[in-house]
């Protein structure tokens, strides 16, 4: 089941019992952020919260942790809900290998019924705009899909770029943009500014569930994010055609933003609390000028809760970063079984190989670090053998403490490139990183007593089968 | 009235409630902090504002660019 907008996905959140009105009238700071932030706290079934009586707001419309949980990752992913998160990631491999599918363009946008341009823009007009944490600097919008081309190669339809960065509302008609230098539209803006530029870009906000997926998820450069979601949606991704930009944005969109990246021009910016559980900010950034909103008619706000994790941007990036580095390493080692590079956006990752020789798991962890994700992230990796399940952390765990030799199995290698955001490196975008081989060594790497390993029962899993019946019937 | 932030004293107000007077959304001209004016003191009183998240002059005026502006291309 692909959908095609916000607003069918929410349907069928509700249908699930996945998505939860707030009925109340609520403050529009602290609770919605608050009650976003509870949503992470309360389990691995969190539903989505919506919101419809903000105080002082005439129509709100307000959805939040729409990705918030596992069940509702799996429901965008039209998986059925109680999909296991292993599963779940490898539908989600399997699905990658469809890749390209062929967006369809299609004429009717419903973000064409309304319109603001040029003097009238007023984005608090739009949209009910709200803080999340304490010390953020203003409102942001942390869930757009960000489109930008490639000024050196404009006509390309990969090298057009759809991303996830944080925008700080800074004005009626202006935010500040954080094009970290690893990613996409940042390259697009150093080109434009190279020549004295501006950078065309659209902004869009309220998108069907799996846009929202892609546009967070390392890909390559030339790789188009449309593309990649018609894979894993398992249905062309229906698109139009921005009227400032001509830009490629989603048909479902709630609000299509249009304007330019200011070239040369820096604002302060933030702080914000970010996906690493810490503000980043005080730093001078982008200006984007809004020339042109398009809305649908009585738009649905979706933003997301970030901090301290777990929160809804861990499971929104979780599986979309694990995929990618799977992907990549097993085309090189297909020993390797399972990524699990969910924490932090895969800062640390945990990586299930079998092992060819002795010494091999280090390199297929050395091999994680000069990926293309890992040139930012990927700052501690953990090897298990090929029988540990990379997603059940007691059984990584139980490997770490009986397999690791620490003299022999962990490296620190030193000054290695990271994501500026990064808290412990030192200084901004340096870190070490580090290497914990957890795997049985192999031959010739005989060191340890791991010769008699007490497997499972031959016989247990009938019994798990047995037993899972035996509990389903009472 | 002045910045929670910066203590600065020169305001906008970058928005009314829709329902007429229950809150404004005001923005300082120097730090560019913004806050709605019916937020928890901790985040629109001077007195209130967290130490970690105050911002000085200059602060701004050694906050770095991200990314940094590239230089031209010659011609």
């Amino acid at each position: 089941m692909a959908y095609d907008d916000l607003r069918s996905f929410l349907t069928t959140l509700e249908g699930e019992g996945q998505l939860l009105r707030i009925t109340d009238e609520v403050l529009p700071e602290p609770d919605l952020a608050a009650a976003a932030n509870a949503a992470g706290r309360i389990g691995e079934g969190a539903p989505a919260l919506y919101f419809d009586k903000v105080k002082g707001f005439t129509d709100a419309r307000i959805a939040l942790n729409v990705h918030g949980s596992w069940r509702n990752h799996a429901l965008a992913l039209g998986l059925p809900a109680a999909t296991s998160v292993k599963d779940q990631v490898e539908e989600f491999a399997r699905r990658w290998d469809d890749f390209p599918v062929a967006p369809e363009r299609r004429e009717d946008a419903p973000w064409r019924e309304n319109t603001q341009e040029g003097a009238d823009v007023d984005l608090f007009e739009v949209l009910p705009l709200f803080r999340l944490n304490d010390g953020d600097g203003g409102f942001y919008l942390d869930k757009a899909a960000v489109v930008s081309r490639d000024p050196d190669d404009p006509d390309h339809f990969g090298k057009q770029n759809v991303g996830t960065y944080r925008l700080e509302v800074i004005g009626r008609d202006r935010l500040a943009i954080q094009p970290v230098p690893v990613h996409d539209v940042a390259l697009h803006l150093k080109a434009a500014e190279s020549r004295d530029e501006d950078l065309p870009i659209a902004i869009t906000l309220g998108n069907e569930p799996v846009m929202s997926i892609v546009a967070g998820m390392p890909m390559g450069y030339d790789r188009s994010e449309y593309e990649m979601a018609g894979a894993l949606r398992g249905a062309p991704a229906p698109i139009a055609t921005a009227p400032l930009t001509g830009f490629d944005v989603p048909w479902g969109s709630e609000v299509v933003i249009e304007g330019v990246i200011e070239g040369r021009k820096r604002q302060i910016e933030g702080p914000f609390g970010e996906f690493t559980g810490h503000y980043s900010g005080g730093r001078r950034m982008p200006v984007v000028r809004i020339d042109r909103i398009s809305y649908r008619t009585n738009p649905v706000f979706e933003s997301l809760y970030l901090g301290m994790p777990w929160t809804e941007v861990d499971y929104l990036v979780g599986p979309n970063t694990c995929v990618p580095l799977l992907k990549q390493l097993r085309a090189e080692f297909p020993e390797v079984q399972a990524v699990n590079a969910m924490y932090t956006h895969g800062l640390a990752v945990i990586i299930s190989t079998a092992k060819r020789y002795g010494g091999f798991a280090k390199a297929v962890g050395m091999r994680a670090m000069t990926t293309r994700h890992g040139l930012g992230y990927v700052a501690q990796v953990i090897l298990v053998d090929e029988d540990v399940d990379p997603f059940n952390l007691p059984q990584v765990m139980w490997a770490m403490s009986s397999k690791v030799n620490p003299a022999d199995d962990v490296v620190v290698i030193p000054n290695l490139s990271v994501v500026e955001l990064a808290p412990s490196a030192s200084p901004a975008g340096i870190t070490s990183k580090m290497i914990i081989d957890a795997t049985t060594p192999v031959s010739p790497d005989n060191r340890g007593n791991f010769s008699t390993p007490v497997r499972d029962l031959p016989e247990t899993k009938e019994w798990i089968d047995r037993l899972n019946s035996l509990l389903a019937a009472r | 009235m002045i910045c929670p932030r910066c203590a600065h004293d020169a305001l906008d107000t970058l928005a009314h409630s829709p329902v007429p007077g229950v809150w404004d959304v005001l923005q300082c001209a120097r730090c560019l902090y913004t806050w709605r004016t019916t937020e928890p003191d901790r985040r629109t009183r001077r007195e209130a504002y967290p130490a970690q998240f105050r911002l000085t002059q200059e602060d701004m005026d050694n906050a770095i660019e991200v990314p940094a502006v590239p230089p031209l291309h010659a011609g």
